[in-house]
């Protein structure tokens, strides 16, 4: 049982994840910074429970903000570019916050010993959970509220205005502009709203795991954001969930039966999804369905990422 | 700073820059690609360490120079089967998709890899390995050098092909403009094809010299040759493959200045910040393409 409780708890966490990404995909860039916003968030948060003795209450918006503050102060100028020139400024931005974390000794002592980030060894002891007598399904049911409520805001956020426009610069940036809609603007802030929840996902990862460190947020953890909504298909929401639980449920769980075998599977299967749908399994009859039942809008998938 | 830290600051500066042609090597495959299909290969460094663990086969009856020509040629064979798995039936207008397919190819290829070799890091043949030259106090180390020479000669080659051959006149017509290419007759997928070829053989020398001047193959090479070669790419101008060759050697240097300077660990974050900087400053990279691509 525990461990379809801890699958159900990554699976969330991954949902959140690539729910970021699904954000800054929504206005045609690809970002693989999302890894590095979700480390920033995990650090962040874990640093302000044990070290600083902050309420996780406190502790998750404070950690939100940490890191939307800076993808705001990332995403302008790395915004100037797009395509592969924005893929690479991002890996080089993920694998410098991946480097600053992995050369971070900052420990302080508290009642129970001292804490921190250390270095290379990474950042032990996050014991807000246990400490406070959370329980497994406890902490499930707070990461999936978390999902909800992002997922909610972000529908709304679709069909305001603002999805509107972040759907106008996704589709063609010359049309939009010529409209008179502020590319910067549109790009900047859905990389913003973008940095908060992966900073909210990295904390719950951080609160869960207990103990993190700097290959925990390789370009390889970037990759896999951005491809939950990819795979999934950018028309829905519900899309991104459903690849999660395609690659974490069963591409990495279902399949460990396989043994060594599954993980050669693993780039064979994704690479099978995208050849047979390439927009996405959302673009499917009964993806379609689901998402109609989700009650998200299916304008005709149709994206224009120069990259 | 005395004179022994500047002559050991200079001698990792000199090794770096020779060890910086295999990262030219890398960003002139990812530039060639990006250029006649307009979509980024992020499978290309993981083909270039693959084409190398092939080349091993040999390696017991052959002698190391022709391991260096079968990387190559596995790596061209290895681009063609990538060109026709992860591009080929994708629509054109789905860069998205074909990045995802190149992911799912980089991790299939570093799972074989893995799986093939039990993880185990495999040795690979050097050549003149101890014969240095000296110069003054500084040392150049003959390993490194060849590989340097093996990069010059194979960037000389890749010159040649492009400005000299029909192939390299269609490589390029496809690069500039596509549509107009197609209507003078000429088969884009045939082009398509022979680009990734020849991206793969330039990869798969890039992995025989990065093993020869390590002396070790690990599937822990696909990452760091992908991450730099793409920041080569970016420095040196997307496109451009001069600006390869010149942004290649300086990332090699750089890396290796900032080792001395900061530590390994410290290393890659100044490399990265480097690229932040020409990114601010001069995001077009340092050579500017031919402009005329729609």
């Amino acid at each position: 049982m525990d461990f379809y409780l801890g699958l159900a708890q990554v699976i969330g966490v991954h949902t959140l994840l690539g729910l970021s990404a699904w954000c800054v995909l929504h206005t045609g860039q690809v970002s693989l910074a999302q890894g590095g916003f979700f480390a920033i968030g995990a650090y962040a948060s874990g640093m302000l429970t044990t070290m600083a003795g902050w309420p996780l209450g406190l502790a998750l918006p404070a950690a939100a903000l940490i890191s939307a503050a800076v993808a705001l102060a990332v995403g302008f100028p790395a915004l100037r570019v797009k395509g592969l020139m924005l893929v690479v400024a991002t890996v080089a931005f993920a694998e410098i916050v991946r480097l600053v974390f992995f050369n971070l000794s900052w420990r302080v002592n508290t009642p129970t010993g001292p804490v921190g980030p250390d270095g290379s060894l990474g950042f032990g002891g996050i014991r807000y959970f246990p400490s406070h007598g959370w329980s497994p399904a406890e902490i499930l049911v707070l990461i999936w509220g978390l999902v909800a409520l992002v997922m909610l805001v972000l529908a709304w956020l679709d069909r305001s205005r603002i999805g509107t426009l972040w759907r106008a610069v996704g589709e063609d940036e010359v049309a939009a502009q010529s409209v008179g809609i502020n590319l910067t603007a549109a790009k900047v802030s859905a990389f913003g709203i973008g940095g908060a929840i992966a900073g909210l996902s990295g904390s719950m990862f951080s609160h869960y795991a207990t103990h993190i460190e700097h290959s925990n947020f390789t370009i390889l953890l970037a990759t896999f954001a951005i491809a939950y909504p990819i795979l999934g298909g950018l028309s829905s929401l519900w899309g991104t969930v459903l690849a999660v639980i395609f690659i974490q449920g069963f591409l990495i769980e279902g399949l460990r039966f396989l043994g060594d075998w599954r993980s050669l599977l693993f780039g064979a299967l994704i690479l099978l999804v995208m050849l047979l749908r390439p927009n996405g399994i959302i673009s499917s009859p009964i993806g379609r369905w689901f998402s109609r039942a989700g009650g998200a809008p299916v304008p005709t998938p149709k994206e224009k990422v120069h990259a | 700073m005395t004179y022994d830290n500047l002559i050991d600051l200079s001698q990792s500066v000199i090794d770096g820059v020779l060890f910086g042609s295999i990262y030219a090597l890398i960003g002139i495959g990812f530039t060639l690609i990006f250029g006649v299909m307009n979509k980024i290969n992020l499978s290309y460094a993981a083909a270039s360490v693959g084409a190398t663990y092939t080349s091993l086969l040999i390696v017991q009856a052959a002698p190391p120079a022709l391991v260096y020509v079968a990387a190559a040629l596995a790596g061209g064979g290895l681009g063609a089967l990538i060109y026709l798995v992860c591009f080929h039936f994708l629509p054109p207008n789905k860069p998205l998709a074909t990045l995802m397919s190149t992911v799912g190819m980089l991790l299939l290829i570093d799972e074989a890899i893995v799986h093939i070799t039990a993880g185990m890091p495999q040795n690979y043949p050097a050549m003149f390995v101890g014969a240095n030259i000296d110069i003054g106090p500084l040392s150049l180390r003959s390993d490194l050098l060849f590989v340097f020479a093996l990069g010059c000669a194979v960037m000389v080659g890749l010159t040649l092909l492009l400005k000299r051959t029909r192939l390299g006149l269609a490589t390029r017509a496809v690069a500039q403009q596509s549509v107009a290419a197609r209507l003078c007759g000429m088969s884009i997928t045939g082009t398509n094809m022979n680009t990734f070829v020849i991206a793969g053989f330039l990869g798969g020398t890039a992995g025989a010299m990065a093993g020869a001047a390590i002396g070790v193959l690990s599937p822990l090479l696909t990452l760091p040759l992908t991450i730099k070669g793409l920041v080569v790419t970016v420095i040196g101008g997307l496109g451009s493959i001069p600006g390869a060759i010149v942004a290649g050697l300086l990332v090699g240097g750089a890396e290796n200045l900032f080792q001395y300077i900061r530590g390994v660990s410290e290393r890659d974050i100044y490399v990265m910040l480097m690229l932040f900087a020409f990114l601010v400053f001069r995001p077009g990279g340092m050579f500017t393409p031919p402009a005329g691509r729609d």
